[in-house]
């Protein structure tokens, strides 16, 4: 998240192929899981039921929700332990 | 998370891939995270929202692997140390090393 340099044309593009390459990695992991989590595996019928595709949409909101929940959390607890960090650094310049 | 190794001393351009490389893994670690959290903590599709309990889950469920895979490389550094040096005295007992 934070800690990257200046970038330069090069790098920005590769920056912008990597957030492309993360939306795909997370879509296919989404639709995986709601496919697990909304669809019985007995397949007697090829459509969609009613059930299904309600799960289905359900189940990308929340999915969605958790990323950025999990994202959220993540940057939280990465500010906390650079804190930590800097507070540890500041008592013992203190005590030397 | 990301930038825990020191590149000071590389060029510019080699410690801008290392950081953009350090940032992918981190984001496909950060997608793996999110979609094992989601699959064990929302079972519930009745609403669209998540609740509360399934929230708290997930927190925890972030929480406790960052955790988890700390101590995992704890325990790893200290095998791996021990077995190094269990290599390096074997070597020496059968003084294929010169004593230091």
């Amino acid at each position: 998240m934070a800690g990257l340099p200046a970038l330069n044309e090069d790098q920005m593009k590769l920056v912008q192929d990597l957030e492309i390459e993360m939306m795909s990695d997370m879509y296919t992991r989404m639709t995986n899981s709601c496919h697990k989590k909304c669809i019985p595996t007995k397949y007697k019928d090829s459509e969609i039921g009613k059930g299904e595709a309600v799960c289905i949409d359900r189940c990308v909101a929340k999915y969605w929700e958790i990323h950025e929940r999990v994202g959220k959390k993540l940057q939280k607890m990465s500010t906390q332990d650079e804190e930590a960090l800097k507070k540890l650094a500041a008592e013992q310049g203190l005590v030397k | 998370m990301a930038g825990s190794i020191d590149v000071s001393g590389m060029g510019d351009q080699i410690q801008a891939e290392m950081q953009v490389k350090q940032f992918r893994d981190f984001l496909i670690q950060y997608n793996k995270l999110s979609e094992s959290c989601f699959n064990d903590c929302v079972w519930d599709f009745t609403s669209r929202s998540v609740r509360g309990n399934e929230d708290n889950c997930a927190m925890n469920c972030v929480e406790k692997y960052t955790k988890v895979t700390q101590r995992i490389s704890e325990r790893f550094q200290e095998l791996q140390m021990l077995m190094n040096e269990n290599a390096a005295s074997a070597a020496q007992k059968l003084g294929k090393l010169p004593m230091a």
